[in-house]
């Protein structure tokens, strides 16, 4: 099924790309959390909103743990509706998250993006993961 | 091996000649569209087991997509950077031929270890594993001792050494598992 093996490297090259750009703002968010606040702000505010993105990061790379476990371990690989999602999914991401990195955007628009991009991909994914593992569904 | 069709075009029956020299029939129902082969079967006075490793070549055909996406990544980060970062031009030509021996190495290297894998041959995935190493530290370079490294080549180069500690590991359990039943 030639459909199949493009999407499968189109899946994990998004995910992938999504991933990359997760750690670059992890890296570089000081000019983000400098965007969400006032102009004169105190220590006491950055520290808030420093402490709110970094939360929001590392759920983001717990869900991409989730969701790369289901596929490496075959869960999903060849589920074709998961893979389209997360295909569609990770590179609007990739797209927003770009913008968000070069335009400085604020930094509540970034749990909407984690809510959208990251939480329903992972939930998708464990939902398959009780499928196959308990109600001992075959994974496709 | 011959085989006999119905008129689906399923294969019904194949005929395979075992080491013995008798001939043995085994009823085989392929669908031709999905093969399902069982990783192990027994047919004459012999248990045939696969050897070749799934996730190596899970890892290998992602190695070569993610490779792809890398290379066309440095190409037009080295852009970026011959226009807008002061280069000495020695050390800009010595990253640009050092990018074109790694697309070599890169390809051979997963070649050797993709055809090794499936043919369950050693030599090839010695071969794959020797030029690893050099791999490796042509990513180590492009990580940390280039003359101007950007974020993005870091993080890039660093999720290539993870493919590539990953299939050394792989690569070795292969290997063994390749050369400690050789059955002729």
């Amino acid at each position: 099924m030639s459909a199949v093996n493009s999407l499968v490297p189109a899946r994990f090259l998004t995910i992938i790309a999504h991933l990359v750009i997760v750690i670059t703002i992890f890296w570089s968010r000081e000019n983000n959390i400098k965007a969400c606040l006032p102009l004169d702000f105190t220590q006491e505010q950055y520290d808030n909103e420093d402490k709110k993105l970094v939360v929001a990061l590392a759920v983001t790379l717990g869900l991409f743990a989730i969701e790369l476990a289901g596929f490496f371990s075959g869960v999903s690989m060849f589920n074709c509706s998961q893979g389209l999602l997360s295909t569609g999914v990770h590179a609007s991401a990739s797209v927003a998250l770009l913008f968000f990195l070069f335009e400085q955007w604020e930094c509540d628009i970034y749990w909407w993006i984690l809510a959208i991009c990251s939480v329903l991909p992972a939930f998708v994914e464990i939902l398959l993961f009780v499928a196959v593992f308990g109600l001992k569904k075959k994974p496709l | 091996m011959s085989s006999i069709t119905n008129s689906d075009g399923n294969i019904m029956y194949s005929h395979i000649q075992a080491v013995g020299g008798s001939k043995q029939t085994l009823p085989f129902n392929f669908n031709s569209e999905e093969e399902e082969l069982p990783a192990s079967c027994f047919h004459g006075n012999q248990t045939w087991r696969q050897l070749s490793s799934t996730p190596l070549q899970v890892l290998l055909h992602l190695n070569t997509w993610y490779f792809a996406a890398f290379y066309l990544a440095e190409i037009l980060m080295f852009i970026y950077k011959g226009i807008s970062l002061p280069y000495p031009s020695d050390n800009l030509v010595l990253d640009v031929v050092l990018l074109v021996i790694f697309l070599g190495l890169e390809t051979l290297r997963i070649f050797y270890g993709w055809k090794g894998n499936l043919c369950e041959r050693s030599l090839a995935s010695c071969a794959s594993l020797f030029i690893l190493f050099p791999c490796a530290a042509l990513a180590v370079y492009y990580l940390l001792l280039q003359t101007f490294v950007l974020r993005l080549e870091f993080i890039l180069s660093a999720v290539l050494l993870c493919f590539y500690s990953l299939e050394l590991l792989l690569g070795l359990l292969s290997i063994s598992a390749f050369s400690r039943s050789k059955v002729y």
